[in-house]
């Protein structure tokens, strides 16, 4: 895929993710930071499915915004095909590990197996 | 002590603050933060998921960020936030050639136009920003 392509992607997924994230800090705050955070008030908000998908498209954005940062990053030190090969395909699989992970968590709980 | 080159200098050279300006500076918070962020997020998920072991394995785990020391980490991690936003803003509209002035025949003293008063109050406003929303923090969280 062409770097100018990646960077619109990298820049989309930052505007969406920062008014998403946005309303997750929100809802911490209207219900109180601690009360927030107790197991009973966690559980009703991943049962709720719009705030359940709500982090999920949380997750896939962030996951593809910071790890492609990442390789940015690990690319601006160092450069040669075989390393960037290497670094490109390491973010892509860590990309797919974190949003496995993350919606095994939000799935389990808002469909109750758990 | 031998004269390096000081394109060279690898790492150290591109983390390397004091040369250029504010500008150098907020390349480098930029990724600071990226990287702090990015670690949060993957501790973050790992957090979230001990709500699978029940109210006890969660509570468990939320003692652990309910400290001083976990407080604080969240405000740094506030700070980071608001600071990557705003500057990332900031360079998304750079990039779109908002804001980085006209284009002109390079005399000298060879003024970057880009790196002009807005880009740098821009810079100046996600600091700032930063450290407000960082306080904003702390007293929400050491004020329950």
């Amino acid at each position: 895929m062409r770097e100018s392509i990646i960077m619109k992607i990298h820049y989309g997924t930052a505007l969406a993710a920062v008014a998403l994230v946005a309303v997750h800090i929100l809802m911490r705050l209207t219900q109180g930071f601690a009360e927030s955070l107790q197991y009973d008030s966690v559980i009703t908000n991943y049962k709720f499915l719009p705030y359940a998908g709500m982090l999920e498209i949380i997750l896939i954005l962030l996951s593809i915004h910071g790890f492609n940062g990442l390789r940015v990053i690990l690319l601006e030190l160092k450069q040669g095909r075989a390393y960037e090969k290497a670094v490109s395909y390491g973010c892509i699989v860590a990309i797919i590990a974190l949003i496995v992970y993350g919606s095994r968590t939000i799935i389990m709980v808002n469909t109750g197996m758990m | 002590m031998t004269n390096q080159d000081e394109h060279k200098e690898g790492i150290g050279g591109m983390i390397n603050p004091r040369r250029y300006g504010v500008e150098r500076v907020a390349y480098l918070l930029m990724r600071l933060s990226g990287l702090g962020l990015l670690a949060y997020f993957i501790g973050h998920i790992y957090e979230t998921s001990t709500i699978l072991k029940g109210q006890v394995g969660w509570n468990e785990f939320l003692e652990l960020t309910q400290t001083n020391a976990g407080h604080a980490i969240l405000a740094i991690v506030i700070a980071m936030c608001v600071f990557h936003t705003v500057n990332g803003i900031r360079v998304m509209l750079g990039h779109g050639g908002i804001g980085v002035g006209k284009p002109a025949r390079p005399d000298y003293p060879y003024t970057p136009a880009s790196q002009n008063i807005r880009h740098k109050i821009g810079i100046y406003s996600a600091i700032i920003l930063a450290a407000i929303a960082m306080m904003y923090g702390l007293t929400v969280m050491f004020g329950e």
